[in-house]
């Protein structure tokens, strides 16, 4: 297992830097095979280690709420010398600490799909420094990996910021006419949000050093030092607000959204379906491996009035502008920031259906936005245009684009039996148990989002035959390899929708070590507190919730 | 029956029309293309068989005895998490077997009479998938055994009905219509969805057994939380509202008329839009403990009805008449629904849940009827519906002339046929509920003189259709040719078994007191003496049967010149009726023109003015550089200046801090 986890890693950045140090060598059919080679292998290691992971007994008791059920250390260095020096500061320990949990699990499986989908869906439309391209596609996959993995501060927050770097490419170098601009918009405005989170790890590192936390950036020792001794209130919820930024900002939160429908526009297919099939989790995962299980007292005072407000203000302010969208492209990228939305707003609920739903919702948005992306990049190949004034009636000309769009979109408005009602009514249900207003208010997401998918689908699928002047060209419906690319997707998408279990329960410890910590801090919310919390009961969760 | 074999045939209900649906989707296209329909006929026929054998074998040892236990058949667990437990599990009882019963023989009727009609249509096997899935989901939205599931299954036949309604979807009215339909179901499943988390929050978990079938502690919620109950009521009412088209979210229906004709008479007449029907006789016991919300029910089918039988009048499109007449009468069942009044007697909800359940179920034979033989016009004219263009067709078209009638006059309520029993059954809830001592008593008895009123439009306008298209003077539009066909036998024995079912099933089942003996195997149903035929109210509702049916000969066969002359004498009243009440236009101007001025604004603030102040953030470094570019400017002396002055700075420092020790 070690070695499939770290081979994980390994395989798509070595393919990168090959692909990298061949540029000249790979030819465009060359290199696509090369990344295409090299991502089936790793979302075979992938399978391979989910396979082993789900034969891993689940620890109990538990430790800390966040500690992965199965890790890799290797020794980094050492600051300070290993007695008590003079001034009574303990040596600090760093590791590389590599890690799973499920939650962890099922986001690196959902970005090693995605990257197979997203070298599938590049076949034809890349022919410009194809190498480079895949390169880039690769060591994005390997940074993700690695931010999902990464069970210590140091390496989340290396991982976290080195996914901008080929995505920043992707988008300047094979993005559409205003590249440029969208690609350092994207990296600058993420980028800050980033710096804001920095200080606060910083200052959290410090705070448990000086406590005389052995190894203060390991998320587990953190988290159960914090456990056992909860920061003042005014500490945490500074750290909170600071740490939040740059996640808030990734995810990404009205108002900070704007850098998202922008570089969505521009970025090539590939980037579009990763980053909003992958990289806008960053935000929510990090809300969820930090935030939540670190601050308990914030997350409950000034955690739910702000990330609920603001997640109901994204569900239904990205409702609306995507309704206001003539671009499908655009449409979808607001329908981002409104699906995200449901996210944030089940994690806030900090009961187990609220942030089970969460976590799903992140699965469910990355399957069916990444393949409505693919969907938007088959039309945009066909025919130059993803204008809903140029299309109309394609159900006639591309019947099997149609029927998957149409299968994809009901995934995505929530339509029970498919994968986005599970995450949408999970979290919804999960935070109308702690707040009425804030659930009804999110609700009216499931009306606005029929409205503005369905009018996508009436003006680009139904009506007369509109198409664009393609000359002699003729116009195809999706080929054997697009299918290869949506497929797949497809398919989870109806199996989450039906059997949603296996994925809840594989989440489920790390979720409920998590209400665990809520429960147990601030009693009388859900459940009255008996006798008051005692260290165990902080962080071993009490079974049925 | 042995209890496996009761839950396979149970589970066969859904399971072979969703068989046949997979099998024709993946098959249709390329495969069997005009023999598509036959994997539907036989997975519907194999759902008829095992609905009638769970009909007679649910409720054992007569209908009289009272112990009668839902049947559960065991399914997989779906969901588990934070106290949400749903299981996917199918649950029967007599009100399931009820609703079973009759929409799988609708549907197999339909199915038959739609391989006529659908013939030749390029998407011949798409349909047929479509409806397989339909009566999938509807038998699975019946069988559901919790809240949750119900609601799955409740989008499920949303999506089938949004599916067919767009099946042509090259017509843009098509395309528009099919949208509007799923976002107006939306708003409804909007007030559901937040009734269902209500639910759960209140009783710790969504199923009927939890939540409908323990009285004891129902009672004792109720009692503490009033507004609570209500509240649930109301956001399941608006569920209700939404799939059942009433006031105000009846908007979609009559645009639904754009799919299908068979699929306007499966669905948005016989079945799906009575899914709301259904739900609100399936939470009786959760209603009866809310007067306010029982009174709400009932005030929101008055109206419903009345307002959808006012446009029926000038109606001339004839599936259009169907339409609102079908909201109309859905109207009926919900104001039966509505006066099951505890205040009238402990009996009265059992009583006035049973009428609205017995509309439903006589409803849906001869309005599928209708609309049927409203296709075999279609079909014979060419895809002709308005009643402008053609009349005089009871010589033509023989089979669908007599048919029609048949459905109209059991529509139309006339004596001994299958609407008469049940209409009158409604009446006399009503009537009682008027006269109970319920607080709201006086809103009842205006519902019931409303009721008696719609009886009397009814009547008229369903003969007033039945008249223009086949009385009068002989024409055809270009569009039939010259020799219009009638129905090929195919489409020909659905309509003749219809026929019979409208004609008969009503007063066969009413005179036999089966139906409420039956149903009362229901939870929340207790058994009820029915009190028998009430002679004054038979009276009325003949009387204003026979003025409607008299009126519609007087004016549209005696003298067809009266119509034109009233409607000029009355112009705004016609024109407002015409115009379906200005009702588009209304939705029009407070929601859809409002929202989309908000999707509009949304958008030109977020590029104008949230992204420009991101923009102008992104410059202030450029502004906060121009400071220092002003020394860094590549020359000797500048620098030199800058050197300068920091050594001149340094040095006071330096001197300053210095001096104070």
């Amino acid at each position: 297992m070690n070695a499939s986890l770290l081979s994980m890693l390994l395989v798509p950045l070595v393919a990168a830097f090959v692909l990298l140090a061949g540029r000249g060598l790979f030819s465009q059919s060359s290199a696509r095979r090369f990344a295409l080679l090299a991502s089936v292998a790793t979302l075979l290691l992938s399978l391979s280690f989910a396979n082993d992971f789900l034969k891993l007994p689940v620890p109990s008791p538990r430790m800390s709420p966040v500690e992965p059920r199965f890790s890799v250390a290797y020794h980094w260095f050492t600051y300070g010398t290993a007695a008590k020096d003079a001034n009574g500061e303990t040596p600090l320990k760093f590791e590389f600490l590599f890690g799973a949990d499920g939650i962890t699990l099922t986001l690196i499986l959902l970005t090693t799909l995605l990257t197979v989908s997203g070298v599938l869906i590049s076949w034809e439309s890349i022919r410009d420094r194809a190498a480079g391209f895949y390169a880039c596609l690769l060591l994005l996959e390997a940074g993700l990996i690695g931010v999902f993995a990464a069970f210590d501060l140091v390496l989340f927050y290396v991982f976290f910021e080195f996914t901008l770097v080929p995505l920043f490419f992707l988008i300047g170098i094979w993005g559409g006419p205003q590249r440029r601009y969208a690609a350092i918009k994207f990296f600058l405005y993420t980028f800050a949000g980033s710096v804001v989170t920095l200080v606060g790890l910083v200052a959290l590192v410090l705070i448990a050093s000086s406590a005389g936390v052995a190894a203060p950036t390991s998320m587990p020792a953190l988290s159960q030092w914090i456990t056992a001794h909860p920061l003042p209130n005014e500490l945490q919820i500074a750290l909170f607000l600071a740490i939040s930024v740059g996640f808030l900002v990734k995810v990404p939160v009205f108002p900070l959204h704007t850098w998202l429908p922008l570089a969505h526009t521009e970025a090539p297919t590939a980037g579009s379906v990763m980053l909003a099939g992958v990289l806008l989790k960053l935000g929510t995962f990090g809300m969820l491996r930090l935030c939540l299980p670190l601050f308990p007292y914030a997350c409950q005072t000034v955690g739910i009035p702000l990330m609920a407000s603001l997640a109901v203000a994204g569900i239904i302010y990205g409702s609306l502008c995507a309704l206001a969208q003539r671009d499908i492209k655009k449409l979808v990228a607001y329908s981002s920031v409104a699906h995200l939305g449901f996210c944030l707003l089940g994690m806030f609920a900090l009961n187990a259906a609220g942030i089970s739903g969460g976590v799903l919702q992140m699965i469910n948005h990355g399957l069916s936005t990444g393949a409505l992306f693919l969907l938007v990049g088959m039309v945009y190949d066909r025919y130059h245009t993803r204008m809903l004034d140029d299309l109309g009636g394609l159900a006639k000309r591309l019947p099997l684009i149609a029927v998957v769009m149409v299968f994809i979109s009901m995934a995505s408005i929530g339509l029970p039996g498919l994968n986005g009602f599970i995450g949408e009514v999970l979290s919804l249900a999960g935070m109308f148990r702690r707040n009425h207003v804030y659930a009804v208010l999110g609700t009216t997401g499931v009306v606005l989002g029929a409205w503005y998918m369905l009018t996508m689908l009436q003006g680009a699928f139904f009506g007369p035959l509109r198409e664009p002047e393609h000359g002699d060209q003729a116009i195809g419906d999706m080929n054997l390899r697009e299918f290869a690319a949506v497929a797949p997707i497809c398919v989870l998408c109806l199996w989450i929708g039906l059997q949603p279990q296996p994925i809840i329960n594989t989440i489920k410890p790390d979720v409920d070590a998590v209400v665990a910590v809520h429960e147990a801090y601030l009693p009388g919310n859900e459940r009255v507190a008996a006798a008051p919390p005692r260290a165990n009961a902080l962080i071993n969760p009490t079974p049925n919730d | 029956m042995p209890e496996n074999i009761q839950h396979l045939v149970m589970w066969l209900i859904p399971l072979a029309p969703l068989a046949a649906a997979i099998v024709t989707a993946l098959l249709g296209p390329k495969g069997m293309r005009e023999k598509s329909h036959l994997p539907c006929w036989f997975g519907l026929a194999v759902a008829v068989v095992c609905a009638y054998v769970l009909l007679f074998s649910i409720v054992p040892g007569g209908f009289g005895e009272h112990e009668s236990q839902a049947v559960v058949a065991p399914g997989y667990q779906w969901i588990d998490v934070g106290g949400l437990n749903v299981r996917v599990e199918l649950r029967a009882d007599a009100m399931t077997a009820i609703m079973l019963s009759m929409v799988t023989a609708v549907s197999l009727l339909v199915a038959v009479f739609a391989a006529g009609y659908m013939h030749g249509d390029p998407g011949y096997a798409r349909f047929f998938a479509c409806f397989s899935l339909f009566v999938f989901s509807m038998c699975m939205l019946v069988l559901s055994s919790s809240f949750l599931l119900l609601f799955v299954f409740w989008e499920g036949v949303g999506l089938c009905s949004y599916l067919l309604i767009g099946f042509w979807f090259q017509k843009p009215s098509a395309a528009a219509a099919a949208k509007k339909a799923f976002v107006v179901n939306r708003i409804g499943d909007f007030g559901f969805l937040i009734g269902i988390f209500l639910i759960w929050t209140t009783f710790r978990s969504v199923d009927f057994a939890t939540v409908l079938g323990e009285p004891q502690r129902l009672a004792e919620l109720a009692a503490a939380q009033p507004g609570r109950i209500t509240a649930i009521c109301l956001l399941l009412l608006l569920g209700a509202m939404g799939k059942s088209a009433q006031f105000p979210l009846h908007v979609w229906l009559p645009d639904a008329m754009e799919g299908p004709t068979p699929v306007s008479a499966l669905i948005h007449a016989a079945t799906m839009v009575t899914a709301g029907v259904y739900v609100v006789a399936r939470c009786t016991p959760l209603f009866v403990h809310s007067p306010t919300a029982q009174v709400v029910v009932c005030c929101i089918g008055g109206v419903t009805a009345l307002i959808a039988a006012l446009i029926a009048l000038t109606q001339d499109d004839l599936k259009r008449v169907l339409a609102y007449s079908t909201v109309s009468q859905l109207g009926y069942m919900f104001m039966a629904l509505g006066a099951g009044t505890l205040a009238a007697s402990d009996a009265a909800p059992a009583l006035a849940t049973t009428a609205a359940m017995f509309h439903l179920y006589t409803h849906a034979f001869f309005k599928a009827l209708l609309f049927l033989a409203a296709g075999s016009v279609m079909h014979a004219m060419g895809d002709v519906i308005d009643m402008k263009r053609f009349g005089g067709l009871r010589r033509a078209l023989p089979i669908t002339h007599w048919t029609f009638l048949a459905g109209a006059a059991a529509l139309a309520g006339v004596p001994l046929l299958s609407g008469f029993w049940s209409k009158d059954e409604i009446l006399g809830a009503l009537y009682s509920a008027g006269s109970s001592e319920s607080p709201y008593h006086g809103y009842y008895y205006a519902v019931f003189a409303i009721a008696v009123f719609i009886a009397f439009l009814t009547a008229f306008y369903t003969f007033r259709a039945y008249f223009k298209t086949f009385w009068g003077e002989e024409r055809f539009p270009a569009e039939a040719g010259h020799h219009p066909h009638e129905a090929p036998p195919v489409m020909a024995w659905p309509l003749r078994v219809l026929a019979v079912c409208a004609l008969f099933i009503g007063g066969l089942v009413a005179l036999s007191g089966s139906f409420a003996g039956y149903l009362h195997h229901t939870i929340g149903l207790p058994h009820a003496e029915e009190p028998g035929l009430r002679w004054g109210l038979v009276f009325v509702s003949v009387a204003v049967v026979v003025l409607g049916i008299g009126l519609a000969w007087q004016m549209y066969v005696a003298a067809p010149r009266m119509p034109s002359k009233l409607a000029a004498a009355f112009r705004p009243l016609y024109a407002a009726s015409l115009n379906k009440l200005y009702f588009d236009e209304i939705f029009w101007a407070i929601l859809v023109a409002p929202l989309r001025g908000l999707a509009w604004l949304a958008g030109w603030f977020d590029r104008v003015v949230i992204d420009s102040i991101v923009d102008g953030l992104a410059l202030v470094p450029r502004w906060l550089s121009a400071v220092p570019v002003v020394f860094q400017n590549g020359r000797l002396p500048s620098y030199a200046l800058v050197m300068w002055a920091g050594l001149i700075v340094c040095l006071a420092l330096a001197v300053r801090l210095f001096a104070s020790y």
